[in-house]
């Protein structure tokens, strides 16, 4: 409004210095005059304005200078001509001027934005610390568009935290609040928020994920162009990325952490392993070598209890050191294609002379199709039910493997013809370090948790039961990868 | 096999050193001991042992860094020692150029089974067209097979994996060579066609109700045709 009022006061001094001059000059140099303030106005005002005063000159001149004067009533032809190419003339003046005036202001909204773009890149990226690099980011945002702001970022569970961050300098209140959080949950293009408050939520976007949500609130009565709504959003876009960046980084330091931690127990073991084999090693080849210095095929008794306790350490140590592998985490599974039949085969001879007094019957290990899975570990699992079982039943017992596969799962049973368990104690067995009363001494009671800790990395289970025919019966059970592999196709 | 067999033993450990020592004299065998893998490089270099007993935990030249470097210009047999139960640790060993491996703590008479074992490579190298072990044999000219004096037919892949299985006799061979020597450069990871045609070997070839098997699973790394402990 103020712009017509200024451009009415030029008119009205341009007309009386007009009239000053028009004795001197004549009337059709005016037109020359009228024309200037056009351009002049062109410069600095909006269009709109400027069209006007262009044809208000126009008619101005008409009235009052072309004679007949203070009539619009033009007598000559050439004073016609000349109202017609002034009026045009104005016109052309006024629009290319506040032409070049739009082009000119536009230049400059794209120069600031892009060094306000470039300081917050500069700022957020490589600040020291991601709370700096906010800090800064708020703080340009409030230089730029005049109005505070607050940061809402994403929570661990993903969604958005309720609490701003410490760089926000605006506090939302709680419907502004969950206005913020149904933009952040709403559709990936930002839409005009149709907010109740004046607040203006942006959703903070990163190249994968939404990192969080920048509210501001402008001042009263200041709108938003669309020229600094977009500012606004690539602030967004370019804040959401620092954020993404930030996490990248942090998740990978602490995948790094976590490796670390993870060599260096699989290290220690490797060296207590070490120790306490190497000592073993010395005594069984002592034990040997005493054996051939006595000479005979007879070992003596005292060899032959050397020999045994030797086997009996040997055991304990690998149960223990498998326990610790268990508890620490550090097993990884290498899974491979498993016959089972071999398997169970393996599992019996790894158990060895303990099963030597047992009769050992396997069943439905023919003819199953192959399984996926880590065959030394289920190998030694398997071996030590079978352990379990020859310890606990009588010599000439029968001892049963049976296997099957059923809907993508592997069972391989070891039923005994001992005297079972008590019933509390089906569970319990499992649990490190768990002797059932009566058992035999020189157990560690490691045997079937290391069985359920095999298990459990295939991501399978262990159960024990009471067979109704006496004895006990103890199962693992894994899913597996299965496969008829077909003779011939490969031959 | 001469009784003038030279055996290198390399380990840090000098307690092992000293055992295995004494177990190898009763046996017949001059013995060389070094304690780093360096210095077993050049006692290999120089001395020229017949078999090399190689410690897998050696500080800083390791074991498997050793079987490297050795295997560049020497095809001396080595028999790997090794405190480490995981197979990934004993299949990297064999890669690396290892022609067996044994577990500490482990039997005398089995090391030297091994041993035995490793050395007879060079003597199974020179095309013998005949194969023996207990109740199998093997006419490698004519390609047949017998159980107890009788002919078994063998389908053209089994008969392959066998044949490298009896060349390699009494050493573990890894799923990884059987796979490659039987069906090719790009079958290294069709462990399936492998665990299916050792299931139907086996059923052709070994004893039925016998205790001890004549092909043994070596969970995890490969397989071994076992030699009876006196032939």
């Amino acid at each position: 409004m103020s712009e017509f009022i200024i451009a009415s006061l030029l008119i009205a001094f341009v007309t009386a210095a007009s009239f000053a001059l028009e004795p001197l000059t004549g009337y059709l140099s005016i037109a020359l005059l009228y024309l200037l303030l056009v351009v002049a106005l062109g410069l600095r005002m909006r269009r709109p304005t400027v069209l006007t005063v262009a044809a208000i000159s126009a008619l101005l001149w008409n009235f009052v200078f072309i004679p007949p004067r203070l009539t619009f009533y033009i007598d000559k032809v050439e004073d016609g001509m000349m109202f017609a190419t002034f009026f045009v003339v104005a016109m052309a003046m006024g629009h290319l001027t506040t032409r070049l005036r739009r082009i000119e202001l536009a230049e400059r909204q794209r120069e600031r934005r892009t060094a306000a773009l470039y300081e917050l890149a500069h700022q957020a990226a490589f600040a020291s610390d991601l709370d700096t690099g906010l800090r800064a980011a708020v703080a340009l945002i409030d230089s730029i568009f005049g109005a505070p702001a607050a940061l809402h970022l994403r929570a661990k569970d993903h969604s958005l935290s309720s609490a701003p961050h410490a760089a926000s300098t605006l506090a939302l209140s709680p419907a502004e609040f969950r206005e913020a959080a149904v933009v952040f949950g709403g559709p990936a293009v930002a839409e005009e928020s149709k907010a109740l408050s004046n607040v203006i939520h942006v959703v903070l976007q990163g190249r994968t994920a939404r990192m969080g949500v920048l509210s501001i609130r402008p001042l009263p009565g200041r709108l938003f162009e669309s020229v600094e709504r977009e500012l606004l959003e690539a602030f967004a876009v370019l804040i959401g990325l620092t954020l993404e960046k930030d996490h990248v980084v942090e998740a990978l330091k602490r995948a790094e952490i976590l490796e670390t931690s993870d060599r260096l127990s699989r290290a220690l073991l490797d060296s207590v392993s070490h120790e306490l084999k190497t000592p073993l090693a010395a005594v069984q080849a002592g034990v040997d070598g005493l054996e051939r210095q006595i000479g005979g095929d007879k070992p003596t008794a005292t060899l032959a209890e050397m020999r045994a306790a030797t086997r009996r350490l040997r055991r304990v140590i690998d149960n223990l050191l498998d326990m610790t592998r268990i508890e620490a985490g550090v097993i990884e599974l290498k899974l491979d294609w498993s016959d089972v039949g071999d398997l169970v085969t393996e599992a019996i001879s790894l158990a060895g002379d303990a099963l030597a007094t047992h009769d050992v019957k396997v069943e439905g290990a023919e003819g199953l199709p192959m399984v996926k899975l880590d065959q030394p570990l289920i190998e030694q699992a398997l071996s030590n039910f079978l352990l379990n079982a020859a310890a606990w039943s009588g010599a000439g017992t029968k001892i049963v493997v049976r296997a099957w596969v059923r809907e993508g799962r592997l069972s391989l049973s070891v039923l005994d013809e001992g005297p079972g368990l008590q019933n509390g104690d089906l569970r319990r067995v499992f649990d490190k370090f768990y002797r059932a009363p009566g058992a035999r001494t020189g157990g560690t009671g490691l045997g079937l948790s290391i069985v359920e800790g095999f298990v459990r990395a295939h991501g399978g289970s262990v159960r024990a039961a009471n067979r109704s025919t006496g004895g006990g019966e103890f199962t693992l059970d894994i899913p597996v990868e299965t496969m008829r592999a077909e003779l011939g196709e490969f031959a | 096999m001469s009784d003038k067999a030279t055996a290198l033993i390399v380990d840090d450990e000098a307690q092992i050193r000293r055992l295995a020592r004494v177990v190898l004299e009763a046996d017949g065998y001059r013995v060389l001991e070094s304690e780093s893998g360096e210095q077993g490089l050049a006692d290999v270099a120089l001395r020229r042992p017949d078999v090399v007993l190689l410690d897998l935990g050696l500080p800083k030249l390791d074991g498997v860094a050793v079987l490297k470097r050795l295997r560049e210009w020497s095809r001396v047999p080595v028999l790997v020692l090794s405190v480490r139960d995981r197979p990934e640790d004993k299949v990297a060993a064999l890669d690396a150029g290892a022609d067996d491996y044994i577990q500490k703590p482990f039997e005398s008479a089995e090391l030297l089974a091994r041993l035995r074992a490793v050395q007879r490579r060079v003597a199974s190298d020179k095309d013998e067209p005949y194969f023996r072990a207990s109740h199998l044999g093997i006419d490698f000219m004519a390609h047949t097979v017998t159980v107890k004096g009788k002919e078994v037919k063998l389908t053209a892949t089994e008969y392959a994996l066998l044949k490298i299985l009896a060349q390699h006799a009494g050493k573990v061979v890894t799923h990884k060579q059987l796979l490659r020597e039987v069906w090719g450069p790009n079958a290294e990871e069709q462990s399936q066609y492998l665990r299916v045609y050792m299931t139907y070997l086996r059923k052709k070839i070994e004893a039925p109700g016998a205790k001890e098997k004549l092909l043994r699973t070596e969970s995890g790394i490969g397989y071994r045709l076992v030699l009876p402990a006196k032939e």
